[in-house]
C-alpha cells in the first residue's frame, strides 16, 4: 500500500490508477501541494504519463462504458477532498460490474460518484441560471463566475451555442481562468482582473431596468424569503446584477 | 430611459399575477442570430416571494376595456396605465436576453380597443423579435379570448407556447365574476390551438395523461412549427366558492379535452375591493393552492384520476396530508406492496416514491435485490414508503397495518415539517416547478 501524489489533471489521476494495478496497490491519492506524509504508508509521486493514462481512459470506456466515463471526469471536476480514492473505487467495481455497474444504486460506492456527480451537475445548472453578462466596449459579454466545482467547460457547449454570433468571456474568479469564446469556438486561458475590458455606455442603464423589473414583479402579500434564499444561496449573489447592481 | 423605466415598472406590475413562468417543453439549438430553448426550461431569478423569474413577463398594455372584477387592472380601477411599443419591446427583450437575464418573453395584455387591435401589435412585436432581431428563444404568448382565428394563427407561428386563461374553475363564477368574458369564446382559441398541434402531429411529451389515446394523424408536410410547446391555461382559486373536486374535475377534463401541457393554479390574491369577493385583508389560500398542485401532479404524471382521488365521497382535500398518501390509507387493500415485485405503474403510487426513485427500483432489481437499507440511497423517502412496502418480505413500518395508526404516525412525523412549512414564510410551487422541469427533461 502507498500514497500517490499527482499533478491534480485528470491524465495524472488516470496514471495513478494504472500504478494502482500495476506498481502497488493505492492507500490514497493526493494532489501534490496538499500532501501531510503519513507514517503508514511510503509515498511515489507520480509522473503524468500520456500512453498509461490512454491506456485506462480507453479500459473505461470498452470494459465498463462510455457512460460511466464521463461520469468519472465529470466526479473529477468537484472540490471533493476525497474525490481520488472515491473515483478509483468506483472503476476498480466497474471492471468487476462491467456495465451494470450504474444500476447498482444501493452501492455504497457507486452512491458516492453520484452524489459527487449530482453536486457537479446542480452546480453547472447554476451556472447557466446564474450567469449574468455585462456588455462591455465593442459588444463583447463579460460575466464573473464564483463557483465551488470547476464547472467553467462544462457550460461552454450551452452559451456557445445561444451567444453564437457575441463574442464572450466567463470569468471563473476564484481559478483565474477564462472561457472565451467566438462564433462557437471556444478555449479556457488564465485571466486576470486587468483582463477585463471597459463597460460599453448604455449598460448601466440596463442594469437598472433590470433590477427595477425584479423588485415589481413579486407579489408582496405572498412574500417568502426563505424560499427565495433556497434557489438562490447567498454565495451566488455577489455577482447577481439584480442583487448586486 | 426613465421613460422605458416607468412603463417596464407598470407593466410588469400588472403581469405578475400570471402565474406561468416556465420556459420548457421545447429543445431547440441556435437556428436565428441569438438564443436557443432548453427542454426543461431555465429559471434565471427567484423574487422575493419565492416565484422563479424565467421569462421577461409584461403586459403588452394595460389599458383594458374590460371590467372582471378579481383583477387589478380592470376599467373601473383607477392605476396607472401603459403601452409598449413592438420595437421598444423586441428591444428590451434582446438587450436583456443577451445578459442571461431571462429565457425569453411572456407576453400577456390587458384588451385596448378590441382583442384583434391588441394581438396585431402583440404580433408585431413577437414578428420584429424572431425576424429582425433573429431571436431564437423561447416565447410564451397569452391568447386573449375573442381573437379571430387568423391572428391567433399567426401567433402560433412566431410563438413556442400558448394559453388562454380559463380564469374560473367553472361558467358560473365566469358569469359572475367576469362578465364580459364568455366561456365560447375562451374554449373556441382553446380548441383551435389543439386541434392545429394535433394536425401537425406536435403534440407529445412526459406525463401519463395522454397515454395509449391516438393522438397524431398522419400531418401535411409543413415546415412551419406552431407552437412546438403546447398550450397552457390558468385558473384562480378561492374567489368563488368552488371546492377542490370541481377544480380538479375542470383540470382533468382540460387535460383530456385540450391536451394541455399544463393549468396552472394561482391563489386569489385580493387586490380590488368587491362586493362578491374575499375582502382585502384577507390572506390569499396558499396552503389549498399547494395541496391542488399536489393533486394535479398526481393527475399528470402518477397515473391517478380525480375519482380516485376523492373516492372517499369527500369534495376536498385533506388539508394535513397530501393527496397521495390519504389515498394510499383510504386503499389499504392495494398494500403494502413488495418493491421488488410490483410493476413501475404500482410504485409510483407509493407514498415516498417517486419516479426518480421508482426508475432506479426497477433499474437496480434487473441485476440485484433491492433492500430495505438500499431504499433510502435511492431517494425514497423512507419514512413515509414503509407503511406501504414490504422488502423481500418483510415489513418495516408499525406494527399495526391500520388506517388510523398509519394515519397518526405519519402525522405526527410530519408535524414539525407542516407547522414550519405554513408559517409565515410559507414556500409553494417551486416543488411543482422542479417536478416540471425533470419531467420535461425526461429524467422523471
Amino acid at each position: 500500500m502507498i500514497d500517490y501524489l499527482y499533478d491534480g489533471t485528470f491524465e495524472g489521476l488516470l496514471t495513478c490508477i494504472y500504478n494502482h494495478y500495476y506498481v502497488d496497490k493505492a492507500a490514497g491519492i493526493y494532489t501534490r501541494g496538499q500532501y501531510q506524509p503519513s507514517l503508514l504508508n511510503g509515498y511515489m509521486e507520480v509522473e503524468t504519463d500520456e500512453d498509461k493514462a490512454t491506456t485506462v481512459y480507453d479500459a473505461i470506456e470498452k470494459k465498463i462504458s462510455g457512460y460511466d466515463l464521463k461520469r468519472v471526469y465529470r466526479a473529477f471536476l468537484t472540490c471533493d477532498p476525497d474525490k481520488e480514492m472515491k473515483i478509483l473505487n468506483y472503476i476498480v467495481l466497474g471492471f468487476r460490474k462491467g456495465s451494470s455497474v450504474s444500476m447498482l444504486h444501493g452501492n455504497d460506492t457507486v452512491l458516492a460518484v453520484q452524489a459527487l456527480e449530482k453536486k457537479i451537475s446542480v452546480e453547472k445548472e447554476r451556472m447557466l441560471q446564474f450567469v449574468r453578462f455585462s456588455v462591455m466596449k465593442n459588444d463583447i459579454l463579460y460575466a464573473r463566475i464564483e463557483p465551488d466545482h470547476d464547472v467553467l467547460e462544462l457550460t461552454a457547449h450551452h452559451f456557445c451555442d445561444r451567444y453564437r454570433n457575441d463574442p464572450f468571456i466567463i470569468h471563473d474568479v476564484k481559478r483565474s481562468k477564462a472561457l472565451i469564446a467566438l462564433q462557437g469556438e471556444w478555449y479556457i486561458s488564465h485571466f486576470e482582473d486587468y483582463d477585463i475590458p471597459e463597460l460599453s455606455a448604455d449598460e448601466r442603464e440596463y442594469r437598472r431596468l433590470w433590477k427595477n423589473y425584479f423588485d415589481n414583479i413579486a407579489i408582496k402579500e405572498r412574500k417568502n424569503p426563505r424560499c427565495q434564499r433556497n434557489f438562490m444561496p447567498a454565495r451566488y449573489r455577489k455577482n447577481l446584477t439584480e442583487i448586486n447592481i | 430611459m426613465e421613460e422605458m423605466m416607468n412603463k417596464l415598472k407598470i407593466l410588469a406590475d400588472s403581469a405578475k399575477y400570471d402565474v406561468s413562468c416556465s420556459s420548457s417543453g421545447v429543445n431547440r439549438g441556435n437556428n436565428g442570430k441569438i438564443g436557443s430553448a432548453h427542454a426543461s426550461g431555465i429559471c434565471h431569478s427567484w423574487s422575493a416571494d419565492g416565484r422563479c423569474i424565467s421569462l421577461l413577463k409584461v403586459l403588452f398594455t394595460n389599458k383594458c376595456v374590460y371590467d372582471c372584477e378579481y383583477c387589478i387592472n380592470k376599467r373601473s380601477n383607477d392605476v396607472p396605465r401603459a403601452s409598449f411599443e413592438p420595437e421598444e419591446l423586441a428591444k428590451l427583450t434582446i438587450e436583456f436576453y443577451r445578459r442571461n437575464y431571462i429565457e425569453g418573453l411572456f407576453i400577456s395584455s390587458a384588451v385596448e380597443i378590441s382583442p384583434d387591435y391588441t394581438a396585431e401589435r402583440i404580433l408585431e412585436a413577437l414578428r420584429l423579435l424572431r425576424y429582425k432581431y433573429g431571436f431564437a428563444g423561447y416565447i410564451h404568448a397569452k391568447i386573449i379570448p375573442g381573437v379571430s382565428p387568423e391572428i391567433l394563427h399567426q401567433i402560433g407561428l412566431v410563438a413556442d407556447r400558448l394559453s388562454v386563461n380559463i380564469e374560473m374553475p367553472n361558467s358560473e363564477s365566469l358569469a359572475l365574476f367576469a362578465p364580459q368574458k364568455k366561456p365560447k369564446q375562451i374554449f373556441a382559441p382553446m380548441r383551435q390551438i389543439t386541434n392545429t398541434l394535433i394536425e401537425r402531429n406536435a403534440l407529445k411529451g412526459p406525463g401519463t395523461m395522454f397515454k395509449g389515446q391516438q393522438l397524431s394523424i398522419p400531418s401535411s408536410k409543413s415546415k412551419e412549427v406552431f407552437a412546438p410547446a403546447g398550450q397552457t391555461t390558468q385558473m384562480i382559486i378561492g374567489a368563488g366558492g368552488e371546492s377542490d373536486k370541481s377544480v380538479l374535475t375542470t383540470s382533468e377534463n382540460l387535460y383530456h379535452a385540450f391536451k394541455m401541457k399544463r393549468v396552472y393554479y394561482s391563489a386569489y390574491v385580493p387586490v380590488v375591493d368587491s362586493p362578491i369577493l374575499p375582502d382585502k385583508t384577507s390572506a390569499p389560500p396558499l396552503a389549498r393552492e399547494h395541496r391542488i398542485y399536489q393533486a394535479d401532479w398526481l393527475l399528470r404524471f402518477y397515473g391517478f384520476s380525480v375519482s380516485e382521488l376523492f373516492n372517499g365521497g369527500e369534495d376536498n382535500l385533506d388539508p394535513d396530508l397530501d393527496p397521495k398518501i390519504t389515498w394510499a390509507i383510504r386503499n389499504l387493500d392495494s398494500f403494502p406492496v413488495e418493491v421488488n415485485k410490483a410493476s413501475y405503474e404500482m410504485l409510483m403510487r407509493v407514498p415516498g416514491i417517486g419516479a426518480v426513485s421508482a426508475k432506479r427500483i426497477v433499474r437496480q432489481r434487473k441485476v440485484s435485490a433491492v433492500k430495505f437499507d438500499d431504499l433510502k440511497k435511492m431517494g425514497v423517502v423512507v419514512k413515509r414508503a414503509k407503511y406501504f412496502v414490504t422488502c423481500c418480505g418483510k415489513y418495516h413500518g408499525d406494527r399495526k397495518f391500520e388506517p388510523e395508526t398509519i394515519r397518526n404516525s405519519i402525522l405526527q412525523m410530519e408535524n414539525g415539517l407542516q407547522l414550519c412549512m405554513f408559517g409565515s414564510d410559507w414556500k409553494q410551487l417551486e416543488s411543482g416547478e422542479r417536478q416540471e422541469k425533470l419531467a420535461i427533461a425526461g429524467v422523471i
